[in-house]
């Protein structure tokens, strides 16, 4: 089942009196349970990509299908909702709330998707427990070390359940056994979970882990 | 629930210390000078507030307690004759030159009358009794004069408009808005001692009504029989005395002003502090969009933040207000701040901080989504 899709997708950015064409006419499927690796040089649109597949930005033209939703490019105040429900996040820079300990930034997320009180405290134990830091549920994030951070943020896009997981570089910060294990972690995740897996990257490793791999050139997906 | 906004503010302690201390001395700022203005209207019509009368009368157009103008008394037996008036009673208001012992002449604010008893002024005796006022050329003084004068005692003399006089009595917390020391003496002692301008006038007419008399058919009745004195009931004179100085001497203008600035102050700090700690946290709010959370999610944690401040920040800046107020008292200074002036400052902290968060607002809701996947 498709969980990700993106059909013909082109997206456009005014620079000055410019118009330039960041994405044109990219069309990508992740299905559940799928790891897909997108991979492509700096400015190919690979993070332009990854915006509009999670609901961040709205496309140009094109479809866009988020676990069966057709996501509407006239209603941006709908994609909230959207990203809510179906897409969870993982970032480059981790982006974990330093104010937040490990358990209170998974449940945070979880709040935000309405799971509220001692329900979201015992999920957001439990996901963290499933990453591996049982150990570390109290700590913050400056006492966490990169690897530790990625497996916090991990959990926190695990939150609601999503149908996909979009990753930004989640190994580009973490050294080369750490980054294995991360991606190891990710991997056994999405094929037990059944999640969609789409990881933006330019490290070579992500591909042994991913059942498949797209090449992105100058806002077009490579044959 | 997790409480992002509070875990937040209380991490970056020293940004929300700046940002407290900024509304804590807006606060502050605020309360001192409203208690300060308060205090000297509430002198500026104490003894209106204090003599048991309740209907004034005074010459056309006198703008406050302090400065009536002369006119016959013999009007007060027209206004006896009123039905409804128990009383009617000639008072005498004026200023007098005192000689000090040290030879310096200051000025005192006299209030004369035949019964002092009889419209309970005045309001607290120290030392003497005031029946004994009518018996000679003695007088009363205010303890407060002894900051302006120096100390004083029963039995000393002191020279009033060339007169010698005796001090027998000193009564406590008589104050005018002008801080001239207040003195009582005997209503035909005063005439006395200026009969140029005092021999057979009055400055005002003091009313009591009888029990059940309609106020506003007496005060109707009074005027028409005293068409040019103006008849006021207690609560108008009193505010009239107030709005004078509020009006006419730009101290009103004075406060707005003071409060203002206050708020201006307030509002700058924190808003500044806000909008930098919003800039500074622009990728966690956006990661906050990124994992479903909307602008309404964002602004409910900037308001709730500035709530915060608003309330930690006013009880820092009330506590020393209220010790200023005490400082002030012990120095012979009223600063008054009542319950009610404390509950409108506090809604002003509240729509101040509020205001400051919104500033913010903009910021926010045009964060660039993208932003969460840059380095």
């Amino acid at each position: 089942m498709v969980v990700l899709e993106g059909r013909d997708v082109r997206k456009s950015f005014r620079e000055g009196r410019e118009t330039v064409e960041v994405l044109r006419g990219v069309s990508l499927a992740v299905e559940s349970g799928e790891v897909v690796a997108l991979e492509g040089p700096s400015g190919s649109g690979k993070t332009t990509l990854l915006s509009i597949l999670g609901c961040i930005l709205t496309a140009s033209s094109g479809v866009v299908t988020v676990a069966g939703e057709a996501v509407d490019p006239r209603r941006p105040s709908r994609l909230p909702d959207i990203r809510k429900r179906s897409i969870g996040f993982v970032f480059q820079q981790y982006n974990l709330f330093p104010a937040l300990t490990a358990r209170e930034n998974v449940e945070f997320a979880l709040n935000i998707k309405g799971v509220r009180g001692p329900e979201a405290r015992a999920q957001a134990e439990r996901l963290l427990d499933a990453v591996g830091l049982a150990d570390r549920k109290g700590f913050f994030p400056a006492d966490l070390s990169g690897g530790q951070k990625q497996r916090v943020a991990i959990a926190r896009a695990l939150t609601g359940q999503p149908a996909a997981i979009l990753a930004d570089e989640p190994t580009a910060n973490l050294d080369t056994q750490i980054g294995a294990q991360i991606l190891d972690l990710f991997r056994s995740l999405a094929k037990r979970e059944n999640r969609g897996l789409l990881i933006v990257t330019h490290d070579p490793k992500v591909r042994a882990i991913c059942d498949r791999v797209a090449h992105i050139r100058d806002g077009l997906i490579a044959a | 629930m997790v409480d992002l906004a509070l875990k937040t503010l209380f991490h970056d302690r020293l940004r929300f210390a700046i940002t407290l201390a900024g509304v804590a001395f807006a606060v502050m700022l605020v309360l001192v000078q409203v208690g300060l203005f308060l205090g000297l209207l509430h002198n500026a019509s104490l003894t209106i507030d204090k003599i048991d009368a309740d209907i004034w009368i005074t010459s056309k157009n006198t703008p406050n307690v302090d400065v009536g103008q002369r006119f016959p008394e013999g009007r007060a037996q027209r206004v006896r004759s009123v039905p409804g008036v128990a009383r009617a009673d000639n008072m005498i208001v004026a200023f007098m030159s005192m000689t000090l012992p040290s030879g310096a002449q200051d000025n005192i604010l006299v209030y004369a009358l035949e019964d002092f008893r009889r419209w309970g002024i005045p309001w607290s005796v120290a030392e003497g009794d005031v029946e004994d006022l009518k018996r000679g050329r003695f007088l009363f003084l205010d303890e407060t004069a002894e900051r302006r004068f120096g100390a004083f005692a029963s039995g000393e003399h002191r020279e009033v408009a060339g007169y010698r006089l005796e001090l027998i009595g000193r009564s406590r917390d008589a104050r005018s808005f002008t801080t001239t020391p207040i003195a009582f003496m005997d209503y035909r002692l005063a005439q006395e001692l200026q009969p140029a301008v005092l021999r057979g006038n009055a400055h005002y007419i003091l009313v009591k009504l009888a029990p059940g008399a309609d106020l506003e058919a007496v005060q109707s009745e009074i005027q028409r029989r005293l068409p040019y004195n103006d008849v006021h009931k207690r609560e108008e004179w009193a505010a009239r005395s107030r709005r004078y100085w509020i009006t006419n001497t730009g101290l009103g203008l004075n406060l707005y002003l003071t409060v203002f600035l206050g708020g201006l102050v307030g509002i700058v700090v924190v808003a500044q502090t806000l909008y930098a700690s919003t800039m500074e946290h622009l990728k966690e709010f956006g990661t906050v969009k990124a994992i479903g959370g909307s602008n309404r999610d964002i602004y409910r944690i900037l308001l709730r933040q500035a709530g915060v401040a608003a309330l930690v920040g006013f009880v820092i800046g009330a506590i020393p207000a209220f010790a200023i107020q005490a400082l002030a008292a012990g120095a012979g200074l009223q600063v008054v701040i009542p319950a009610s002036i404390v509950a409108i400052v506090f809604a002003g902290t509240i729509v101040m901080c509020a205001a400051a968060a919104v500033i913010s607002f903009h910021k926010v809701a045009t964060i660039d989504p993208a932003l969460v996947f840059r380095g």
